[in-house]
Parts: C-alpha cells; structure tokens; sequence
C-alpha cells in the first residue's frame, strides 16, 4: 500500500430470514445510507463504489450491480463488482481499500449484499455440471467431508462442533443486528438432525437477507471524519486451484500464504498474543477449530483444544466472531463484509455489547469456493 | 495530474471468435491463450504476481464459473487473485490500480464467456431489473433498438448511415484472422437483410460468439524485459450510468463522454482525435456513432482510423469483447496487426462496455512512448 487507508463508515442492516418490506436495491440502500452516515459524508462525497455479491443465481438477476447502479449512488462514478465465492464481502473491501492505496481515490463506498429470499440457495449452489453427477447437496454438502478428514486427522471430539454453535449463538445475543439471536444449548444441537455427517442443523449458518457498506478513506479524510477511523493494516486477497493432487483441503496453504501476508504487512509475529479478536468465515461450526489453525493461532491439531478450553469465548483470551459470525447471520455475499466491518468496530470501540474489551488489533476473514478463496484483513485503532 | 506508475500491456493473445467451441469447456478455451500470451513474454506463471479474472456466471450456465478457471490459471501455489463479474477491459484496470498502489508489478488478466452455452438474448434479459424492465421482456437487442431509435429521432441518421457504419466495419474485418464474420457486405446489401428489431437489421448486429483473451500487463522496470515493444497506458478512466433506460438519455453515452474526458486528461491530451486509431466496443453501428459522439471524433474522419479489427460486428464474444479492443490496441501500437496495421500509429484507444445501452463505458489511452518519466 502506498498510503495509509482507513474504514470511516459502516452500516449494516438489521439481518433475517425475509425482508419482504424492502427489494434488493432497498435492501442495499438501506445499508449504504448508514454507512454514508456514520462516516458524515454524502453520496456527493464518494468518488468510486465497489460492490460484492455471491452468485447472481441466488436471486435471479445477471449483474445485479446494473439495476442497483443508481440505488448505490455509483451514477456517473466508476463501479467494478467483485465475485470471488464465499469470500466476496472480504475481498471486495480489500478492493475498495486498494482504490484509496493507489492514490487515485480519496473516499470509496464498498458494499456487499445478498437477498436470499429472493431464490433459494441450496438450489444456486448445486450446478449441474457436464461429466460430474450433481450432489444436490449445496455447501453443506461439500464441506461435510472437509469437517470429516480433520475430525479423523485432530482427533477432534464429538462435541466440539456443538460447542462452538452454542457460543456462536451467545455471542449473536449481544449483537442486535445479527440474525439468530435466541438462546440454544448443547442438548438442542445434540438433537436436531443430522444434515450432512458431522454437521448437524443447529451447526448450519442460517439464509439471510442482509447487506452492509463500508466508507475507506484516505488519512487526510480520516482525521477530519467525525469519529475514530480503523486503520488498515494489510489486505490480501488470494486463491489456489480445486484439482491440485496433495492439495490440503483441511488446511489449505492459500489460507496459510494469506494469513502470513496480512501479519508480515501488519508487523504481526505472534497472532494468538498481537490479536486481540477475531471475526472468521465460519458457515459450519467445525471450520472454527479448522481456521484457528489455519490461520496460525495455534499448531495443527491444536484448533479444537482451543475451543474445548473456552479461550475463543466472549470475555477469554482470543474472542472469536463476538458478532455471533456466519452461523448466526449469513446473507453469503455480505457475509464477508460483515466480518471485515465488525473488526473494524471492534477497533474502532464501537461494537457495542459485543465490544471486545481493549481491542486494538483485529482480524476480518473469509474463504470460498472449495476452500480455495481467501481474502482478509488487519484493522487497527492506531496509524 | 499527479505522476503515476508507468504501466505496459507486455502480450496478449486471444481465441478466434466462433459461434460454438463444440469440443472445448470455458477452461479449455481459457488454458491455450493463457499459455500463448505467457510464452510470447517468455516467462512461466511463476513471474506474475497478481492475477484476475472477468467472466459472468450467466454466461456459463452455472454459479461459480470463474472458479474452474483457477485450475487453468496456473493457481499453484496460491495466487494473489480477484475476479470481477464484468468484462476483461474492467479487470486490467484493477489490475492497473493495484500497480499504482505499489501491491504488484505483473498481472495476468483474463476473461471468457462460453455463450454457446445459452440464447445470449434470454440471458442477458435477466440483467435488467427484476421488477419492470426484465419483466416486459426486453432483451440487449430490443433496448439497442430503441437506443437506435432515439438516436436516429435525435440527429436524422437514416438506415443508410447505419449501413455504411457496419460494412466499413466487414470490411476492415476480413483483414483479421481472430473474427468470426470475414465476408465483405456493401451497404447496400446490408440495407436488404431483413428487420430484426426495426430499426436494426441483422446485417448490423454481431452474431452470437465466443472467445477466450488474456492479457498481460507489466509496470516499468518489469515491462521492458517481457517484451520487446510494450504499449504503455496513458490514461484511463470508466464510469456507469443508471440502468433504467427512462433515466438517462440513451441516444448519448454520458459515461463514455466523462471517461473519455478524465482518461485523455490523464494522458495529457485535448483531443481523442489525436489518436491513431479508436477500438470501440460498439455492438451496433448506431452504438459506435454514439461513442464517436461521446469521444468527440467524426465518424467519417480518415483520422484515427475506427475498429481497424473489425470490431464487435465481427465478433462480439460476451465478457471478451472490450479485452479484445486493448489487444488490438497492443497489437497495432507494437507492430504486430498483420495487413490490418495503421500504418505509423503511435497512440490508441481502446473501449469497453457494460449492460444494456452503453450504461457503462471505460475508455483507455494507450501509447508506444512511457506516459511519465
């Protein structure tokens, strides 16, 4: 990065099954007026608008961002949409961030949104492709093996997944924007069906209508905005092929490379003591012992001792997803954002009951495709 | 204007435009260029440092196309990569932001469309919004039909000016081996190919096609030992426009006018008429009056000369085409376009287009000499 860049703005939309009051572009709207607020500026003021979504099959419309154009405000300004999988919200950020590195923009509106009441998902997420036999199955589907291989590799326990629903589902109690908020304990995982062996229904992110914008902003617009900036430490976006014979599916190295990019670029050595909270891309709860060696925090095998020892709870060591993450809110192309947005609260102070006491240093992170999409970032209350 | 970071395009290379690759999957029309464009720079994947993709799941047929092509991409190790549902012309200046920001100095961008997967019609209906405009059935054809219309109202161009537009362009395309239309037509026989939204005849529009492009692109300093003449940017610059074609005056292209503006401000130029040749993404003739208009170049001037290649009408690969029109650029400015070359040509623009109706426009200005020192 050339220049500093900071997050001015962020807006989020209450998350839920079926915004049926609003449409997509109200939906969008709707976080973009937030963001533009909090950061105390208006659309005038916005010199290009990244915007990210997951499939456009999940609502049936080819380039959405065409219609949407006007509703974001990216009329007669430069607009690029971003597509990158699961890690979409994630990536596209870095995108925006990348604008206002260059030098060549001072304040960008990034935004990632998903309608999924719109179409349905299990249905967008299973193509059927020539010479492969469908599996019908969706992510769950596909990433229940993933789950199964380091369950066999870790000696993970049975309860673990359950577990880490259970404080997903807690932490989403202080977020009053996230969209499954109501009390669940380890009997009511233990006893709702099996979906796609290990993971169960109360271990499955939920489908949410859901969007949110973010302002990045140059220093100069930073220090005079009305509120504490989060400065952007490092953001990387990268990806590895699916048919690699030895590719690590469990663990993937693209996930590994790019976690090491955005610490060596933060100044970050040790990430278990340098971090002091954590929002990462988990749709399935066993992916949170998963990514917690993945990303580095502790050595392989290590993940799910972790979370057995409660240190990634609200309040602990590490705080993992205090939002209550993906598998308490997941409109799939925001989802990213969301996790890069509430870092970015978190150092900024402003994460409300779910603030992270003294959180100066965090990380957003997301993943895609068949675990082979990784965008993340380092967020800082200091320069 | 402040200095930025001189940027070249080093090698390009693309698939001839065909109506159906009968025996090729979108990878196996993207793996041949990629390996073409990084054999002529003579370096191996691992050189380039960042790379990104332009494709619509739309096009394919399937969500998460863009994601097979990482297999073909040479994605091994992991890649600094993004992609971007839009059109190669859009990722190679993403690509050349992240080389202003100081993130990369090679990037590898491609882009494909497999349209023979669908009726490119029906699909692209679907990008128009979901509750009055897709929903009375308008396809791209319909809306440049009624852009055309608005023009013709607008100026007095009659069916002739449209005629003569589209077999300048079949004629300049028989000189290129990459088109799918090579056949000369008079703008006479043109004028007798029947309606196929009035006012525009099948004789003006682009038949359905596919194709596979990659680009490379290289900072100074890298550039030079990747190609022998590499073709620097000069400037760039793209904006959007509301969709609703009720909400903008779709016989102009306001954001090709204010990218042409911004982008030939940043090559430090007054005129895009000082340019040697223009590659327009224009998938009607009517469209290219249009960019000519907005560009502020007379269409009937000897100079620069307009679609050398051929343009759209003879190939119109969705998701390639404006890619296609920085290639071209590339290979006119570095003295590769066969018997198309503009004899002498030194400086280049090149298009690229969005959605219906011109709604987003960038504009590129390329050129043989560094644009900063």
């Amino acid at each position: 990065m050339k220049r500093p860049v900071a997050v001015v703005g962020v807006g989020q939309t209450h998350h839920t099954s079926r915004r049926a009051d609003v449409n997509i572009a109200g939906l969008v709207r709707e976080a973009v007026d937030l963001a533009l607020k909090d950061a105390g500026l208006e659309h005038k003021d916005i010199d290009a608008v990244i915007i990210g979504k997951a499939p456009d099959m999940l609502e049936g419309v080819a380039q959405p961002e065409q219609f949407l154009a006007g509703a974001i405000g990216a009329h007669m300004k430069p607009l690029l949409r971003v597509h990158t999988a699961g890690s979409v919200g994630a990536s596209t950020a870095i995108t925006a961030v990348t604008h206002v590195a260059s030098g060549l923009y001072d304040r960008v509106l990034t935004i990632a949104f998903e309608k999924q009441s719109e179409g349905n998902a299990m249905w967008a997420l299973s193509p059927n492709m020539p010479f492969t036999p469908p599996l019908v199955a969706g992510a769950g589907g596909f990433f229940a093996p993933y789950c199964r291989a380091y369950i066999a590799r870790t000696k993970c326990p049975p309860h673990i997944g359950p577990i880490t629903a259970v404080n997903a589902r807690e932490n989403a109690g202080r977020n009053e924007y996230a969209h499954l908020r109501e009390p669940m304990t380890f009997e009511d995982v233990m006893s709702s069906p099996v979906l796609w062996d290990p993971i169960r229904y109360l271990e499955t992110c939920p489908s949410s209508d859901g969007a949110i914008a973010l302002v990045v902003a140059s220093e100069e617009t930073a220090k005079r905005g009305p509120r504490k900036p989060a400065w952007v430490k490092s953001g990387y976006s990268y990806a590895e092929a699916m048919w690699v014979p030895g590719r690590d599916q469990v663990s993937p190295s693209a996930g590994r490379i790019c976690s090491k990019a955005v610490y060596d670029k933060a100044g970050i050595t040790n990430p278990w003591k340098e971090i002091h909270t954590a929002e990462i891309y988990v749709p399935f709860a066993w992916f949170e012992a998963m990514w917690l060696e993945n990303l580095g925090f502790c050595d392989e095998g290590e993940g799910w001792k972790i979370i057995d020892r409660g240190e990634q709870k609200f309040g602990a060591h590490l705080p993992i997803n205090p939002s209550g993450g993906v598998l308490c809110t997941n409109p799939i192309g925001a989802s990213g954002m969301l996790r890069l947005g509430e870092a970015a609260l978190q150092v900024m102070g402003r994460a409300g009951a779910h603030q992270v006491e003294g959180a100066k240093t965090a990380l957003g992170h997301a993943y895609g495709g068949g675990a082979q999409y990784f965008a993340m970032w380092i967020v800082s209350s200091e320069l | 204007m402040t200095t930025l970071r001189n940027v070249a395009v080093v090698g390009f290379a693309q698939l001839p435009i065909v109506a159906r690759n009968e025996h090729r999957m979108a990878t196996e029309m993207l793996y041949p260029v990629i390996c073409q464009a990084l054999g002529e720079c003579g370096v191996e994947r691992d050189s380039i440092d960042f790379q990104i993709a332009g494709s619509t799941d739309y096009m394919d047929g399937r969500p998460f196309g863009f994601v097979s092509a990482l297999d073909v991409m040479g994605s091994w190790p992991a890649r600094q990569d993004l992609h971007l549902e839009m059109d190669g012309a859009f990722c190679a200046y993403y690509a050349w932001v992240r080389m202003q920001a100081g993130d990369c100095d090679t990037a590898l961008v491609v882009a494909h469309g497999k349209t023979s997967e669908g009726e490119p019609d029906r699909v692209l209906n679907l990008q128009l919004d979901p509750y009055y405009q897709a929903a009375i059935g308008l396809d791209p054809t319909s809306t440049a039909a009624l852009q055309a219309s608005a023009y013709m109202t607008r100026t007095g161009a009659a069916d002739r000016d449209l005629a003569a537009v589209a077999a300048r362009n079949c004629a300049a395309g028989m000189r290129n081996p990459d088109n799918q239309v090579r056949t000369a037509a008079a703008a006479d026989e043109l004028m007798k190919t029947p309606w196929k939204v009035a006012p525009l005849r099948t004789g003006y529009l682009p038949p359905v096609g596919e194709s596979a492009t990659c680009l490379i692109l290289a900072a100074e300093g890298k550039a030079e030992k990747l190609c022998d003449r590499p073709v620097w940017m000069h400037g760039v610059d793209h904006r959007t426009e509301m969709q609703a074609l009720g909400a903008r005056d779709i016989s102009r292209s306001a954001s090709a006018q204010l990218a042409a503006q911004k982008a030939l401000a940043m090559a430090g130029m007054k005129d895009a008429a000082a340019t040697d040749l223009v590659e327009l993404s224009a998938a009607t003739p009517v469209e290219e009056l249009i960019l000519c208009e907005a560009l502020g170049l007379n269409a009937k001037a000897s100079q620069p000369v307009i679609n050398p290649s051929g343009g759209p009408l003879c190939g119109h690969p969705i998701m390639s085409t404006g890619l296609i029109r920085m290639g071209e650029a590339f290979r006119q400015l570095s003295g590769c376009a066969g018997t198309r070359a503009v004899p002498g040509a030194r400086r280049a623009i090149a298009h690229g287009t969005q959605g219906h109706c011109l709604q987003h426009n960038i504009v590129w200005v390329l050129g043989t000499e560094r644009r900063w020192t």
